[in-house]
């Protein structure tokens, strides 16, 4: 089964970050509690834990992008 | 040969951030956490001022309230709290913050305010009702408040500081060149004044703590000389990070102050002889607040 991953609300004050870089590569194995990516906020670089078991299958946005909340980011597939 | 120097644009993108200013963010529980805040109609600090320890402190189930809110009555250059038109008391707030408190099952509990200058006791009194609330529905949790300097209006420190919490904190911010270009309508010598005060009026088991930022240009020797004047009055903690500006419109960001400045703060000021000092980037004034008081307890 294919999980989306979406880009989630990591600031209260603002829905548009820049995307920062990738932790893992399509192809990788992933575990709840990986770092997939980091983002810029205003105030902080945020690492994003992933939230499932898997294989990231495809990454959706590169380093420098302009992201908003709920962006589609890249893609799982859980056994 | 002279080089030109580009003036800088408006709309330049601010400086790369140091890698120590990355931190972890678990959707899931900081989801849960606002979910929980969010239907008992409290502001926190935490969002109002866009916390980068956000994810780290809700995703461990802790929170600091911010009453009175949520704007604030002054335009400090720093903040990222509104500042705008300030709302009626509420008188149900107080409860609301107990009961968040044990909902949370919170064992320490940070409470600050916005600024309120329009309110005859400055808001001093939401303060002792938020205290006292807290402590009926939950007389195991210590708790530390973080007030704005009431003008320097002693009758109002007075008030609070018979509310009896256990740790009264009013944040310095900088030092003293720089504060009236940050700080609005609040000055170096009044929140001194608000520190010695309360150390000298409230009881012996009350610890005293302040807070400054990092980054705003300001120099070793101002640094050192702020923390004498601390420790001349006998103020017990002292927290120093960094500043994150928040937007473009705030003052602008001077330096990602390297992290040996911050471990040599640190030894100056323990060498100096405040009981507990956190120096470190992501140091916010209630960050780890309960372990703070925990260490100086077990000492």
């Amino acid at each position: 089964m294919i999980k989306e991953v979406h880009m989630p609300k990591l600031s209260p004050k603002s829905d548009e970050y820049f995307f920062g870089k990738w932790d893992k590569q399509p192809g990788d194995a992933v575990k709840t509690g990986d770092v997939l990516f980091e983002v810029e906020t205003e105030k902080a670089i945020s690492q994003v834990e992933s939230q499932e078991d898997g294989i990231l299958k495809a990454q959706e946005v590169a380093t420098g992008d302009t992201t908003k909340v709920g962006d589609l980011v890249a893609t799982i597939e859980v056994a | 040969m002279i080089t030109k120097h580009k003036a800088p644009t408006t709309k330049q993108k601010a400086p790369a951030k140091p890698s120590w200013l990355k931190v972890t963010y678990d959707q899931k529980k900081v989801d849960k956490m606002q979910d929980l805040l969010s239907g008992l109609k409290l502001n926190t600090v935490c969002a109002e001022a866009n916390c980068p320890n956000l994810g780290e402190c809700f995703g461990s189930g802790s929170a600091s309230f911010i009453i009175l809110g949520p704007n604030c009555t002054r335009a400090c250059r720093f903040c990222d709290i509104p500042h705008g038109h300030p709302k009626d008391v509420d008188l149900l707030e107080p409860l609301r913050v107990a009961q968040a408190t044990k909902k949370l099952g919170l064992s320490h509990v940070v409470v600050t305010s916005v600024d309120r200058d329009d309110l005859p006791d400055l808001g001093a009194d939401q303060f002792v009702r938020t205290i006292k609330a807290i402590r009926e529905l939950n007389p195991d949790t210590s708790i530390e408040v973080l007030t704005p300097d009431f003008q320097g209006r002693e009758d109002c420190l007075d008030k609070v500081i018979a509310a009896g919490p256990d740790v009264f904190n009013h944040n310095m911010e900088t030092v003293r060149s720089i504060t009236p270009k940050v700080r609005n309508r609040a000055t170096y010598d009044t929140s001194l004044h608000v520190l010695k005060y309360v150390k000298e009026h409230a009881p012996k088991t009350m610890y005293v703590k302040t807070g400054i930022m990092l980054g705003l240009g300001e120099k070793d020797e101002e640094v050192y000389q702020l923390m004498d004047d601390l420790r001349a009055i006998d103020v017990d903690f002292l927290t120093i990070g960094q500043y994150v500006q928040p937007g473009p419109k705030n003052y602008t960001l001077r330096e990602w102050v390297p992290m040996k400045r911050y471990q040599e703060y640190y030894k100056q000021a323990m060498k100096r002889g405040f009981k507990f000092v956190a120096s470190s980037p992501l140091v916010r004034s209630s960050y780890k607040a309960k372990e703070e008081l925990e260490a100086v307890e077990n000492q």
